[in-house]
């Protein structure tokens, strides 16, 4: 314990450095920006940003770099609340009732819980990082195809939850994502499906493009029209901060999700994505009245919100314990760490303690940064929406646009964008909830993945999910959710669902 | 008369001066190299020092655009079909030579082809070797060898994807060592490497500067290597050539590219700026951290390598044929 | 479960101006690449503030060159992401 309190001190006088401070600074900065800017998330900021990185020695280079990927997870809310528009795949669940809370005049309420709950996850799950990085990493690293895919399975469950109403709809919705997310080349084989000769297609639909058009974009489309503009909402200072009950309403959330994200964010692979999906069917299935999400429930902007965040710190775990790439992100930093000349590896705690627990300390730092960054900018933000929608929008068009291309350089990209708005906007207007879809598209390829290297393993058994303990368990789990939801079936009762679309349709219980 | 004389001599002028600015003035404007990769992958980390240095020695701005997809096809065929004016330049991997072979398999029409491009420079390339768990039963790559002609289809190995480069070089092993082994693709280098520190999968085929930290930690052994000569970095470990195993060659090279078309003289302009890009201390500097060794070839040497290189894998893209799935 | 609407019940009432919006994105979409950026958002954003938004010239004008050049910049030389340019070098 000593030890550990001895190199965070070593920790924090690297941290609190001024030029290590600095560029901490700099990079929370660039990175509220970044996830601000719809379409560009972490990932595409931190690779846009490397090549700057190359002229500072490594623990500046790494610290900005994570001040980026920190900074975009805090930005990437605001977008979410105010306009709708995912600032990146993870806070596409922010959008649903972070956007209902805006419309009810509870922009700055939203704006603040989820700074909080970011605050709250991000520090919490350093210290996590800090003291059980090690184990941790030796756990996560166990996780093969065969754990994933059952892993990936229980994301699928989560579907069930992501929609108010027919159940149906929601189910024909993930159909559609998960088809979606079908197009592109088959990892296993080189088949290009569903390309139809346009190589951009060859990854597939990203998910990016999918999430801003879906959202942003058909926000714009039903919006613009009406003879009646939106009302331009005009908060007063006291309106801007979450009442009491608000704040109360949060707590649990933030630190059910905080805890969820870390456990999923260690695990190898792009998991962490879909914390926030996880972390809103969670709260969902928890809340007291769950016909509140989708109208604005706060435990539906603070779980997704504080989840993301801590993901991030998990998937730092085992980068940074056993020199492991667990993700794409992950991937960059340990090229910046290479770039360099540190050598990431099981030996970099040993080797590099300042780098390490420089890296830790500014990540409390850039905690600290970011909510004293973000609350004030609450305000700014929102006085933003007081601009006129005919006005505002273009420019939000501009930035949906931009953003999109530049991820990939690809027009591709927008037109991909271009059409999931059009279908978003067709959605909205028949009643069907757009989420199931970015869910299906993320999840169609991983789980086919994971399914077939499973069998590649295993030489073609199937035997394997059941012979690896931690699959098992997963996979039991999941049985026993889709089990237990069909308790109401034989105990006759209606479950809230089914009263909830009574209730619209004015029958009687 | 005078007249028509004046404007014959204008025109002639105007002429003379435009051919010699056209050929004295590239660069004008600045040039793009494209990177087929995501950030942070092999392409990018070269691609960056050899613009950096393009920059300094041609003296307009070089900027690297990351056009990914495909495994890189996207990248490369936007080079293809770009204007070959020497504005659009492409940093390649080993894979140009693959993907045209792995299209023909599947009876599509190539996203490009090699012949679309006029080769400039080679600047990097790291020959694979070979990896298992320190844990693993097999000491040298004969024992590993043995052990999988006895067991054919047991032993697994992760690559970066189908057609991949690591796929590559381990389909080369297979048919030059007469073994079979049990491919589990993943998607990307990253994620191949997880699997087998994971203990996910047996072996590995990988390039030596992102395994040496672990073979440093004792967590990696590496086998055999597929060059011609030992890597630097790693001068234990034996080639596949010194085993025996002549036809198990690999490399994950790296070089620039033109489109083809581009003028003579601006093609020679290119070439010799590369011959200073690899004299450069920066970039010397850069690949050294890369733990990257440059190996810099060019005109005919490069294309004798470029050709035999692209020989050896069509032909082993073509045994690999097309994977039926059970 | 709860029936939904029926397709004649769904206000399509915006429909034009959604789909105006639509094709100044596709527009956008096809020049991208041949006017380079900063000449077809200028274009797009001229389109949509002035003439379907009906906007006077001056706030059409300062808006679309603002917006055009400004989000440009911000690209260009914060994330130091190069943008197509097109001909003129714009």
């Amino acid at each position: 314990m000593t030890e550990t309190v001895h190199n965070l001190l070593l920790g924090f006088s690297v941290a609190l450095s001024p030029p290590v401070l600095l560029y901490a600074f700099v990079g929370c900065v660039v990175g509220t920006i970044v996830g601000v800017l719809p379409g560009v998330g972490p990932l595409a900021g931190i690779s846009l940003l490397l090549p700057a990185t190359f002229g500072l020695d490594a623990t500046k280079a790494i610290v900005m770099l994570a001040g980026i990927y920190y900074g975009a997870m805090y930005g990437g809310s605001t977008t979410s609340i105010l306009m709708r528009i995912p600032g990146e795949a993870a806070s596409v669940m922010t959008c649903i009732d972070g956007y209902a809370m805006a419309r009810k005049g509870r922009a700055g309420a939203a704006l603040a819980i989820a700074a909080v709950g970011s605050y709250v996850a991000g520090t919490v799950s350093v210290v996590a990082l800090m003291f059980l990085a090690p184990p941790l990493a030796s756990f996560a690293l166990r996780f093969g195809p065969p754990e994933y895919f059952a892993l990936l399975i229980l994301g699928l469950l989560v579907l069930a939850y992501m929609s108010s109403g027919s159940m149906v709809k929601a189910l024909a919705m993930a159909t559609l994502g998960l088809l979606l997310g079908m197009i592109g080349i088959d990892q296993m084989t080189g088949y290009f499906r569903f390309a139809y000769g346009v190589v951009e297609l060859g990854d597939g639909i990203g998910v990016v493009p999918v999430a801003v058009g879906l959202f942003g974009l058909s926000e714009i489309l039903a919006t613009a029209g009406q003879e009646t503009p939106p009302a331009v909402i005009k908060p007063t200072l006291r309106e801007l901060l979450p009442s009491r009950q608000e704040w109360k309403d949060a707590n649990w959330p933030i630190w059910r999700g905080t805890v969820l994200g870390f456990l999923i964010g260690i695990i190898p692979g792009s998991a962490h994505i879909i914390s926030s999906f996880v972390s809103y069917a969670v709260e969902r299935r928890l809340a007291r009245r769950p016909e509140e999400f989708g109208q604005g429930a706060v435990a539906g902007v603070a779980g997704p919100e504080s989840a993301n965040n801590s993901a991030t710190s998990g998937a730092f775990v085992p980068m940074l314990a056993l020199g492991v790439p667990s993700g794409p992100i992950p991937a960059v930093m340990l090229a910046a760490m290479m770039v360099h000349g540190v050598s990431p590896g099981p030996l970099l705690i040993k080797q590099q303690p300042e780098l390490f627990w420089g890296f830790i300390a500014s990540m409390y730092v850039g905690n600290v940064v970011l909510l004293i960054l973000n609350l004030p900018l609450v305000g700014v933000f929102v006085n933003l929406l007081r601009v006129p929608y005919p006005l505002l929008y273009p420019g939000i068009l501009v930035f949906c646009i931009l953003g999109v291309y530049a991820v990939n350089s690809s027009v591709v990209d927008v037109w991909i964008m271009l059409v999931m708005g059009l279908v978003g906007y067709l959605l909205r207007k028949l009643e069907f909830e757009p989420a199931p879809i970015v869910l299906g598209v993320i999840l169609a390829p991983m789980i086919e993945m994971a399914l077939r290297q499973s069998l590649a393993m295993s030489d073609g058994q199937y035997a394997i999910f059941l012979t690896r303990p931690i699959a098992t368990t997963l996979l039991a789990v999941g049985v026993l959710l889709v089990l237990l939801s069909f308790k109401s079936l034989i105990t006759h009762g209606f479950d809230w669902r089914e009263r909830m679309a009574m209730a619209e349709k004015g029958e009687e219980l | 008369m005078r007249r028509a004389r004046v404007l014959v001599g204008v025109v002639a002028l105007a002429v003379v001066a435009g051919i010699a600015g056209a050929q004295e003035s590239y660069p004008t404007r600045p040039i793009t190299l494209v990177a087929p990769f995501p950030p942070g992958g092999v392409a990018d980390l070269t691609a960056r020092p050899v613009a950096a240095s393009l920059e300094k020695i041609l003296k307009t701005p070089v900027g690297v655009v990351n056009k990914t997809g495909a495994a890189g096809a996207v990248g490369m065929q936007y080079v293809a079909t770009s204007r070959p004016d020497g504005y659009t330049l492409l940093l390649a991997l080993s894979s140009i030579s693959i993907i045209p072979e792995a299209d023909k398999i599947f009876g599509r029409p190539p996203a490009f082809t090699v012949e679309q491009f006029a080769p400039i420079a080679l600047v990097s390339a790291d020959p694979t070797v070979l990896v298992v768990r320190t844990e693993s039963p097999w000491k040298t790559a004969r024992e590993f060898i043995e052990d999988a002609q006895k067991r054919p289809g047991q032993i697994s190995y992760s690559s970066s994807g189908v057609y991949g480069t690591l796929h590559m070089a381990m389909a080369l092993l297979e048919h030059a060592a007469n073994v079979k082994l049990r491919h589990v693709p993943y998607a990307g280098a990253g994620p191949a490497l997880t699997a087998i520190l994971g203990g996910h999968v047996d072996a590995l085929a990988s390039g030596p500067a992102v395994v040496l930290p672990h073979l440093k930690a004792g967590k990696l052994r590496a086998l055999a290597g597929w060059g011609e000569a030992r890597v630097a970095s790693l001068p234990d470990v034996p080639t596949f050539k010194e085993l025996g195993y002549t036809d198990a060659e690999f490399y994950i090279w790296a070089g620039v590219f033109a489109g083809k078309g581009t003028p003579e003289p601006i093609l020679t302009r290119l070439r010799d700026a590369m011959r200073q890009v690899v004299a450069d201390p920066d970039f010397k500097g850069a690949m050294d951290k890369l733990e990257t060794p440059i190996v810099f070839k060019q005109g005919e040497e490069f294309q004798r390598f470029f050709d035999a290189d692209a020989r050896r894998l069509a032909a082993g893209v073509r045994r690999v044929g097309r994977i039926e799935t059970k | 479960m709860g029936a939904s609407r029926g397709l004649g019940a769904v206000g399509w009432s915006e429909w034009r101006h959604a789909a105006a919006i639509l094709g100044t994105c596709a527009f956008a979409a096809i020049a991208l690449e041949r006017l380079g950026y900063r000449l077809t958002m200028a274009i797009a954003l001229g389109f949509l503030i002035g003439v379907i938004e009906r906007q006077g010239v001056f706030v059409t004008l300062t808006l679309a060159v603002a917006l055009a050049a400004g989000s440009y910049l911000l690209f260009d030389t914060l994330l130091r992401v190069p943008l197509p340019r097109g001909p003129f070098g714009l």
